[in-house]
This record gives structure tokens, sequence and C-alpha cells, in this order.
């Protein structure tokens, strides 16, 4: 049994471990905007200083990590707080994810700055990495709000995402059939547009967890999504 | 706890309160005057959103005080919440702790992102209370806007009327030189050198429009539009066009009251006018169109009309162009506009709203067009925080609905209810 102040000191970790979790989703957030922005305006520093976040956002996964084990371990929540916790260990591991895609387009726009002649279609990439931001930024504001239905409305529209990258997709393969050397350009410019669209992806999965944490149970519908943390068969490769 | 309860903090006294040098007429304002509730008043009139946080030990810092501009720029909920929840942006943060550290101010600007970005410029100063702050946030969007628009619009002029206006001179070239003395070829050249000149003023004219719609962009529109009556107005105006091409249109709406959206009647018209414009224009002679205005519906992608895996079979697909944030809690008034023309491929759906956005291998010079018409719509309609989507196939047609909020009369509410289609 605890008692009313064990009660209130739990109350505390969790709101606390919940405020790391949003910490490092801003983190995230700032990650994926810097990392579009490094591509679009073909910036060295943004992208250098993209990697160097990654660096924060794994520091604070592993400190989540540690906290919210050890609150399960000690505590043993039930219900609704154990799914906070549990919620929370998930959410770092996605947006620890999500991070690392984001790390991944830094690094290649230190390439994609160096090619010549410049790509006419970083304005097609970055209207896809501001939809993608914008995803990740209202599942997070659900997140922070406990609001389910933000949540389900993050969820039920990721079909404009994957429009956008076959729309860039097609682009990007008709660029390189036309002009040979701009292919190793376009190729890290292809990888670019799937890594958004991954983050896409843990937007929904951020959505998910928000349902989980609060309602117990997952999305009603069924959809032949990819969900949670790990990724998709197909795709292991690369 | 305690402070907590209140929306302001009528305890702290500030540093400036003591500061002040007495008035020669009157005495200084003694301690209790101070906390009085003009001073309360004051603080939350600020137009600046203005928070005071506070950390104690090692727990993350708390919202003690907000005043009206920081809870509705921030969403703040409830009182003693954690900074975090509501601002998440890793260098404020940054700056906060290290104000409260170290107690030196902090300066910075911040972009909110999202699809209505905000730029806010912070300024955190410490309180002499022990672990205390005061963060100030104001919104430098519009500036910044100004400035982006200026630098846009020029460019954009600039890029666009290079072409007409490079024709223009090889026809006057051509007019002094051999053509001088050959009626028909000036006859001939002056007609084109006039549709080129009346591109250019409309060119002009639509950038002119965008760029005063960009701007206006973040103030929200007053207002309240009749959707039926703007469909049937838009529809009147086009009637020369269509008439000239005998094609039919079919207009579907509620009686006059009963469709009202929040909005400014002018730019919802021109939204209207814009989509029905392309729809008469990408259609063959004689096809027909139909409008339907439908008043209190959800914001639902599923619902707009046709069936995804038919568009999708034949090289179409729907998408929606924009949507409003936290869409899901307001009723919508829809107008969908819907033609059996050419269609679009699903590939060019995604950047149909891109300023000068053509579908390419359509011949340039078959259909006339500069592609600001949906970039016009689309800004339209985020400012009225609003929705579009897209339906199309190729050979098959194409239909655009765009949902407004609605406005609901007071007393009619009811009604509106028990209409719903
Ligand atoms: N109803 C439609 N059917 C087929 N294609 C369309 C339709 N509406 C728009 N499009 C395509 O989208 C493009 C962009 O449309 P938009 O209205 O922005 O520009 P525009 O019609 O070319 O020029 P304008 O600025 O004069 O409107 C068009 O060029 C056309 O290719
Ligand atoms: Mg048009």
């Amino acid at each position: 049994m605890m008692t009313e102040h064990t009660l209130k000191f739990f109350e505390e970790e969790l709101s606390q471990l919940k405020a790391d979790v949003v910490r490092m989703g801003g983190l995230a957030e700032r990650q994926v905007v810097e990392a579009v922005r490094a591509v679009a305006e073909r910036d060295v520093a943004v992208a250098e200083a993209v990697v160097v976040m990654d660096e924060q956002l794994d520091t604070l996964q592993h400190e989540i990590e540690r906290c919210a084990i050890r609150l399960i371990a000690l505590r043993q929540p039930v219900a609704h707080d154990l799914r906070r916790a549990v919620g929370a260990l998930k959410l770092s591991l996605v947006l620890e994810r999500a991070g690392d895609y984001a790390k991944n387009i830094a690094k290649r726009a230190l390439v994609i700055g160096q090619s010549d002649p410049e790509i006419p279609l970083t304005r097609s990439v970055q209207r896809m990495g501001e939809l993608v931001a914008s995803r990740l930024k209202e599942a997070l504001d659900a997140y922070s709000a406990g609001d389910v239905k933000s949540a389900k409305s993050v969820w039920n529209r990721d079909e404009d995402i994957d429009e956008h990258y076959n729309s860039l997709f097609r682009e990007l393969l008709t660029y390189m059939m036309g002009d040979p050397h701009m292919i190793t350009a376009c190729a890290h410019l292809l990888f670019v547009a799937k890594n958004l669209e991954r983050i896409g992806d843990y937007a929904t999965s951020v959505a998910e967890i928000v349902q989980y944490e609060i309602a117990g149970e997952e999305f009603a519908d069924p959809r032949p999504k990819w969900s949670g943390v790990e990724p998709r068969p197909s795709e292991a490769s690369e | 706890m305690e402070l907590g309860q209140h929306r302001y903090m009528p305890v702290l006294s500030f540093p400036w309160r003591r500061a002040a040098p007495p008035l020669p007429s009157e005495p200084a304002p003694s301690v209790e005057q101070a906390d009085s509730p003009m001073f309360a008043a004051v603080f939350e009139a600020i137009p600046d959103a203005v928070l005071v946080v506070r950390r104690e030990g090692t727990a993350p810092a708390k919202i003690v005080a907000s005043n009206v501009a920081a809870r509705e720029t921030l969403r703040i909920r409830a009182d003693e919440e954690q900074l975090v929840s509501v601002l998440r942006h890793p260098e404020v943060l940054g700056s906060v702790e290290d104000t409260l550290n170290t107690g030196e101010g902090n300066e910075l600007r911040y972009d909110s992102g999202g699809l209505r970005p905000q730029m806010l410029r912070v300024w955190v100063r410490s309180l002499p209370m022990p672990q205390t702050a005061m963060i100030v946030l104001r919104d430098e969007t519009e500036a910044r806007r100004v400035e982006r628009m200026r630098v846009d619009f020029l460019a954009n002029a600039s890029h666009e009327l290079r072409t007409p206006l490079a024709s223009l001179s090889g026809f006057i070239e051509t007019l002094q030189g051999h053509a001088k003395e050959d009626p028909e070829a000036r006859d001939r050249f002056l007609d084109i050198m006039s549709s080129q000149a009346k591109r250019m003023s409309r060119l002009i004219d639509d950038l002119l429009s965008l760029s005063r719609i960009e701007r206006n962009e973040h103030v929200p529109p007053s207002g309240v539009c009749d959707l039926s009556l703007a469909a049937r107005e838009a529809a009147d105006g086009l009637l020369p066009t269509i008439a000239a091409k005998t094609a039919r249109i079919e207009l579907l709406a509620p009686p006059p009251g009963e469709a009202l959206a929040l909005g400014e009647r002018d730019q919802i018209s021109q939204v209207i006018q814009n989509l029905l414009d392309n729809a008469v224009k990408y259609s063959p002679d004689g096809a027909s169109l139909s409008m339907r205005v439908e008043s209190d519906v959800a914001f639902d992608t599923d619902a707009a009309g046709a069936d995804v895996a038919a568009l999708r079979d034949s090289g179409g697909g729907r998408l929606t162009l924009l949507s409003p944030e936290r869409g899901h809690e307001n009723r919508y008034v829809r107008l969908r506009v819907a033609d059996h023309g050419r269609g679009i491929a699903r590939e060019h759906l995604p950047r149909l709203t891109e300023r000068f956005y053509r579908v390419p291998g359509q011949k340039s010079g078959e259909i006339p067009g500069t592609g600001l018409g949906l970039a016009i719509v689309k800004h339209i309609v985020n400012r009225h925080r609003g929705a579009l989507i897209v339906e199309s196939a190729p050979g098959h047609g194409t239909a655009f609905s765009v949902y407004f909020p609605m406005h609901e009369p007071e007393q009619t509410s009811v009604r509106g209810v028990t209409k719903a289609l």
C-alpha cells in the first residue's frame, strides 16, 4: 500500500518522466527542421549542428530509459500509471530513431551541398520536410496535452506524406535519367525523402503511443500500417 | 500550490516597483498599492506573452504566473504547469536554465514550426526571488513575413516577367526592322504583343493579390459569408465563359442563410472563382460541371466523395493539400467543385498549390494561365483555418473540396443540426 506521501512522490516522478520525453521531443523536432534546412539552404554549419544535437538526444534517451525502468521496477505501477511509464519508454525509443534519421539527412546534406549543378528540387524536399515536421509537432502537442483526439487526427492522415514521397521519387528519377552528372546528388536526395517519410511514420507511432497511454488500447480501425519501433522488414537494409 | 492558483502573482514585487522614483506631486506607491489589483490588471493586459517560471530543487521549471497573451499563444491549460509542456524548443529551455543558474538575462529568436509558423523573440530575465525568472515572448511573425514577402515578390515578378518582356522586345525590334513595310505581319505581331501585355498585367495583378493575401494570413478573418450565395454569384460571373464553351453547370446548395462560413466574403468568393475557373478551363467543350455546397459537416478526408481505390486505378488519387490544426474539433461548411475534364495524374497532386506550378505536358499556349490560382486558394483557405482536398483521375475529371469553419447563428443552431446532409 502506498502512503499518500509516496503517491505524491510517484506522481512527480511520472510527470518528470513525461517532461523529459517532451523535452526530447523538442530536440527531435528541432533536429528534423534544421536537417531539412541544411538540405534546402546547402548550409554545412547547420548540418554539422544537427549531428551534434543527436548526441544530446541519445543521452536523454538513455536517461529516460533508465528512469522508466527504475520506476517500473521499484514502484510496480499498474493500469494507467504503468502505461504512462511504458509509454514514456516507447516514445523515447521512437524519438531517438527519428533523430537518427534526421542525423542521416544532415550527413547527406553535406554531400548534396557539394553537388554541382544544383538540383532544382530542394523546394519539393523542403515542402515534404515541413509537412513531416508539422506532423511530428502535432503528435508531440497531443502527447504533452494528453489529447487523444488530436493524436487520432495525426494518425488518420499520413497518406499525404506518402504522396509527396512518391511524387518526389518520380521527379528525381526524371532528373537522374536526364543528366548523369546529377545521379549522385539525386540519389542522396532520394534517401533524404525516404528518411523524411520514415520520420513521418514515427510521428504516427507517437500518436499511437498517446492513444495506448491514455485509452489503453490501439486505434480501432484496421490499418495495414507498420507501427512500432522496429524497422519494416523490407527496409531493414540500407 | 498556493501561488499557482492565481493566474497572476500579486505577491511578486517586481524590481521596477521599488526603483520607481517618487513623483513630485504624489506620494510614491506603497508596497500595498504595488500589489494592488491594478498591477495584476496591468500584468494581464501586456500585449506580449509574459510568463514567470520557478524551479524548486532539481525539478523542472514550472510556470507560476502567466498573462492572457501567454496563455493564448502557448495554450497554457492549467496553473502550475511545467514549462516544457508548453514550450519545448531546446534553445529556449536552455536559456531559461542558463538564466536560473547564472542570474544573467538572455535573448533569442525562435520559430514555432508547424503549418503556420510563428517567429517569436524571447527575453529571459532573472527575478529577485530565488530560482525565479521571467520570460517575455514577442510575436515578430508579421514583421519578418512582410520582409520575406517583399523579397519573394520581387524575385517572382522579375522572373516571370522576363519571358513575356523578352518576347515583346523581340517583336518591337522586328517591327522596327524588316516587318516595317509588311502590314499583314504587323497586324499579327501587334495582336501577339497585345496578348503578351495582357498576360503581363494579369500576372502582376495575381502576384499583388497573392502578396496581399499572404501578408494577412496571420490575421484571423472576420465576418460571415453565405456560401450558397457566393457559389451562385461565382457561377453567374462565369456565365459568359461557360456559355462560350456550352458547358453545363449544376449548383446544389442549401437555401440562403443555411451554409454560413466564418470568413471574408471577398476572399471566399475568390476561392470559388479560382476553382470554378479551373474547372471550366480544363474541361472540354460541352462538359458539365457541378458545384455542391453542404453545411455542418466534419472535416473528414474520407467523406470528401470519390472512391480512392478507383481513382488510383486510373492513375489519379486523392490528396489533402491543406488540413486545419485540430480540425476534428470544428464543424465546417464545404464546397465541392467537380468537373469531367482532363484530370490530373497522381504524381502532380502534391505540387498543385505551389506558385507558378502548372502540370507539365500541357502545351503552353494551349490553355493560358500563370499557375497562381491554386496558390491563392491555398493561402486564403489557410488564413480561414480551413481545408483543401483534391481528387482527380486523368481522363475522368477533378474535384476540389474546400472546408471553411462554420458560423452558427445563435438562435438557429438547432435547425442547423437537423438539416445536416
Ligand atoms: N480542374 C482542373 N482540371 C485539370 N487540371 C487542373 C484543374 N485545376 C488545376 N489544374 C492544374 O493545376 C495547375 C495549377 O492551377 P492554377 O489554377 O494554380 O493555375 P493556372 O490555372 O494554370 O493559372 P491561373 O493562375 O491563371 O489560375 C494548372 O495549370 C492545371 O495544370
Ligand atoms: Mg487557375
